[in-house]
């Protein structure tokens, strides 16, 4: 009991000196909420000691989560990184402030293609943070062919060895790309040749996995797995017989923007973050942290030949073109999910 | 020795560190009821236990019937032991409980059936047969449990402070039935209690025991008139014991004064133990006493007066149906044929 | 009573009503509007499919649970066996750890080059095929919800009346006999909560088909998280759960008349 009474005020004391945070009075302080494991925190150190903002950084897991917590208001985020299609949500559901040009003046080292990306055409509420694709990672070990096509997925040869996503939009947009067909169709004729494809796969895939995919691939347990080409970087780093590869049908394209929630009372200073993070020199260590696909051209200019040859990092110009974005789908998103329940109840 | 159903020769039982039962040397005969008894933790129960075999000696033959009994599980062994908690099976019914062992036994059902009414008649449970156990009364449970035990028709039945959780009258209602019972059955019953009234009605035979070893075994008239040692005066009936020293063959001397005796054998100036019932007391007016002493206490009892006498440093309790007044002084007389001289109890 | 029947109304009467609500309805374009689709939805075959595999592999758990946790739980209130406490320590231990990160630990022994297979490959024998198989979902289930099966059961048979086993041995009955007409009967009621406390996880669960099944056998459970997280079709989720509901207290409520006196010693 002795104890308590020594560690209550001191931790009260603590708590009250934590809120503290050195430096000048009126100090503002931004609250960042971001994916787990997706930035360099000595970026966030560098950004106080040049700026003198501080910053509050807070972590989620997926983008259902931070939607949750935003839609629920508990907290006032100041910056916020979702993926496209919760971008676009948000935006439909009037969550976002407008970014004001002027205050990023480090937009202009964006890829214009980011900039013109369905969801937010002309970056109105959103600036690119990190992009990638879908594709194939594989095990050259135990993959002969060339492996250049979403058809490779339904050879039977492999059967048992492929993993696919545990995910409607991500396995659909490989059967749908397979197909010739848009990832963001509406018709329902082309998603029920898509689910025909994935039911027609079933029997050759071993699972249908979520995270654990990258440790099973490092793992050596299948031979090829669809995956985001982070991922793909990661295993490649942990199992060098791994290689990645984007089907020439073309996949998704998938983009991290950040944003800033409606009722931020620091506008201004977070405009100051999204302009240091789109900072060539952040925006490479964040990059090299990260693994991820940079969105800032001079950076992949800096980056080695290797790197910037890698499918990983760059699809090539072609592939890319026939690459979507997701959309969010609206009611239609429905039909998606019965498919797929017939696709999983098909086993 | 065919008279002797049961032998007990030398049986020594410890616990751990702790010797619950020393040297014990005990026969039981056919149709005799004999009753173990003594205070608690004496090692009764334990030695009914090892007849019953739920319970293996340290050391020592347990014989039955001239062959020894000591391997035979409890299931084996024809007895069969009415539990001081009834022990009933709950999830059925007295009827079902009473034909447990005859349905191991496989019995024909018919006869079951009859024998288990012949069983409730016998125990004064007629119709009770579909009764739940656990509805029963404790009087009503003890019956069934002793039909349940009956019916197997054992050779010898154990019976462990079965009336101890009963109310007085109904006690002794079922000690009377009891013994009627094994009279009528001709069955050997070997009865624990703690309770010497119930030792002396029921009883043939009693064995006294404290502390794991045998105090004194022999008809409930000898043991009450005769007592062995100190603890059996004290255990069995009321005593007055007072320090005395055997002045030679047939005097004895205590409380300053000599008496006349019926006991010899002693060595001269031996320190002995002097017993002598309440009811052995006499109360005369005081010039005729061969002792004195003043009433300290007076309590009616019913049956008779219970007065407490101080006569010098020594309290007596004297029974009569005559009532001596506290506060008066009296004189106590003993009939030499009424004072019992004991050695002393080595320590 | 009354702050209790506060905390009832807010935090289960309201939640529940809130979940049969949204079961009613469905998303039009101008709102909320009363509906019975969803459940005549839930009604199709391929839900119903669904349905009878999530009953059916919980079945099979309960089952399997039952055959072994019943040795083990003898063997443990038995009083001659001198390590149960320890034993029971090994039980209750993982039950501690998250639930997750334990099924997650199987990943790892039953992968193709995990544990299992290593070892047969160190004595030259072929690798088997041990995950993402409803053989591996079965095995998740189980060791996730043994301890809920063993508890009870080692519960009861702990505080048997020892003098009921000695008197059915004093009346002739041999070990064999005394645990099938005594034992057994009278651990019946443990045997019931360990059967009810393993059954209704069972058919809720979703994490364990989606690792160790590899997502290849969508459950009850799966189809629910679906329809909350990533489909946002509250009111089918809400028909799927108000489904769900409906079959778990039918379940309590047969399995509880079977057990009256409540002397099985469950949690629920």
């Amino acid at each position: 009991m002795k104890i308590l009474r020594v560690l209550a005020p001191a931790l009260v004391l603590a708590v009250l000196l934590s809120g503290c945070t050195g430096g000048g009075d009126d100090q503002v302080t931004l609250n960042v909420y971001n994916w787990g494991e997706y930035i360099d925190e000595d970026i966030l150190a560098t950004f106080t000691e040049e700026t003198g903002i501080a910053v509050n950084y807070d972590t989620y897991a997926t983008n259902e989560d931070m939607y949750a917590k935003l839609k629920s208001g508990g907290v006032s985020y100041d910056i916020a990184i979702p993926s496209d299609y919760m971008v676009q949500r948000m935006i439909d559901e009037d969550m976002l402030e407008t970014l004001d040009p002027d205050n990023i003046p480090n937009l202009q080292y964006i890829f214009g293609w980011l900039k013109e990306l369905e969801y937010d055409p002309g970056c109105v509420y959103s600036v690119p943070y990190m992009w990638g694709t879908l594709g194939i990672l594989y095990n050259t070990d135990l993959v002969d062919d060339p492996v250049d096509s979403w058809n490779i997925l339904w050879d039977e040869k492999y059967s048992g060895q492929i993993f696919m996503y545990n995910s409607q939009r991500d396995s659909f947009a490989v059967a749908l790309k397979k197909l010739g067909y848009s990832l963001n169709t509406r018709d329902l004729t082309e998603l029920e040749a898509a689910k025909a494809e994935l039911i027609l796969q079933a029997p050759l895939v071993r699972a249908y996995l979520g995270d654990t995919v990258r440790d099973s691939m490092i793992g050596n347990e299948a031979a090829l797995a669809v995956v985001y080409s982070g991922d793909a970087i990661y295993c490649i780093e942990n199992n060098p017989a791994l290689a990645y590869a984007v089907p020439r049908e073309g996949s998704n394209v998938w983009c991290d923007a950040v944003v800033i929630p409606k009722g931020s009372l620091h506008k201004a200073e977070a405009e100051k973050f999204i302009d240091f993070l789109c900072r060539t020199d952040i925006s490479l260590k964040n990059t090299e942290y990260i693994g991820y696909s940079t969105v800032n051209t001079q950076t992949f200019d800096l980056l080695p030949a290797e790197m910037r040859e890698d499918p990983a990092y760059w699809p090539g110009e072609d592939i890319f073109r026939i690459c979507e974005v997701f959309v969010d789908l609206g009611s239609f998103l429905k039909e998606y999910d019965r498919a797929w329940t017939e696709v999983l109840a098909s086993k | 020795m065919s008279e002797h159903l049961i032998d007990l020769v030398g049986v020594c039982k410890t616990f751990g560190q702790s010797t619950v039962l020393s040297n014990i040397n005990l026969f039981v005969r056919k149709n005799e009821f004999l009753t173990l008894l003594g205070p608690s933790g004496c090692g009764k129960t334990t030695t009914l236990r090892i007849i019953g075999g739920f319970e293996y000696p340290t050391n020592g033959d347990v014989i039955f019937d001239g062959k020894s009994i000591l391997k035979l599980p409890p299931h084996k062994r024809r007895v069969n032991t009415v539990f001081q908690k009834y022990a009933l099976f709950p999830n059925m019914n007295a009827a079902e409980n009473i034909a447990f062992g005859l349905r191991i036994k496989k019995v024909p059902s018919q006869e079951i059936t009859r024998r288990v009414e012949d069983m409730l008649r016998l125990v004064n449970l007629r119709g009770y047969g579909r009764r739940a156990v656990t509805s029963l009364s404790g009087g009503q449970q003890q019956r069934v449990a002793i039909a349940r035990a009956l019916i197997n028709e054992p050779d010898v039945l154990l019976l462990d402070e079965p009336l101890g959780a009963l109310d007085l009258k109904l006690r002794k209602d079922m000690q009377i039935e009891l013994k009627n019972m094994q009279q009528k059955l001709g069955i050997t019953f070997i009865y624990v209690t703690h309770d010497q009234e119930e030792a002396l009605t029921m009883s043939d035979t009693i064995a006294v025991m404290n502390a794991g070893e045998i105090q004194q075994i022999g008809k409930p008239e000898d043991i009450y008139n005769e007592p062995g040692n100190a603890f059996v005066a004290n255990f069995i009936g009321e005593s007055n014991i007072v320090a005395g020293v055997m002045r030679g063959d047939y005097c004895v001397e205590f409380l300053g004064r000599r008496f006349e005796c019926v006991d010899k054998g002693f060595k001269p100036d031996e320190p002995v133990d002097v017993v002598v019932r309440p009811e052995d007391v006499r109360i005369v007016p005081q010039s005729e006493g061969a002792l004195t002493g003043v009433v300290r206490n007076v309590i009616f009892k019913g049956v008779h007066y219970e007065m407490l006498i101080q006569g010098g440093e020594f309290l007596w309790k004297a029974h009569s149906t005559v009532m001596s007044a506290a506060g008066g002084w009296v004189g106590i007389v003993v009939a030499p044929d009424l004072i019992h001289v004991m050695r002393k109890v080595a320590t | 009573m009354l702050p209790y029947l506060l905390w009832a109304l807010l935090f289960i009467i309201v939640p529940i009503l809130l979940i049969i609500y949204y079961s009613l309805c469905v998303e039009t374009d101008s709102g909320l509007v009363f509906s019975l689709q969803n459940y005549s939805r839930v009604f199709q075959p391929i839900y119903l499919r669904i349905m009878w595999r999530s009953v059916a592999l919980a079945f099979m758990c309960t089952l399997f649970c039952l055959v072994m946790g019943y040795p083990v739980a003898y063997i443990m209130a038995s009083k001659e066996y001198a390590r149960k406490g320890f034993l029971l320590f090994l039980f209750l231990v993982p039950m501690w750890m998250n639930f997750l990160l334990r099924t997650y630990s199987w990943l790892t022994i039953l992968e193709r080059n995990g544990i299992i297979n290593s070892v047969l490959s160190v004595f030259g024998l072929p690798n088997i095929d041990l995950l993402y198989n409803e053989e591996a979902v079965i095995l998740g289930m189980i060791y996730n919800f043994l301890p809920f099966m063993i508890l009870p059961i080692y519960t009861v048979l702990k505080k048997m009346d020892q003098s009921v086993i000695e008197a059915a041995q004093d009346l002739g009955a041999d070990s064999r006999t005394v645990f099938l007409r005594v034992t057994v009967p009278l651990s019946m009621p443990g045997v019931i909560s360990g059967v009810t406390m393993v059954f209704m996880p069972a058919v809720t669960t979703f994490i364990v088909s989606d690792l160790l099944g590899g997502a290849q056998f969508m459950l009850i459970g799966n189809l629910i998280e679906q329809q909350f997280l990533k489909i946002r079709d509250w009111n089918f989720g809400s028909a799927v759960s108000v489904i769900l509901m409906t079959l778990i207290i039918a379940s309590v409520a047969i399995f509880s008349m079977v057990d009256k006196d409540s002397e099985g010693g469950a949690l629920f």
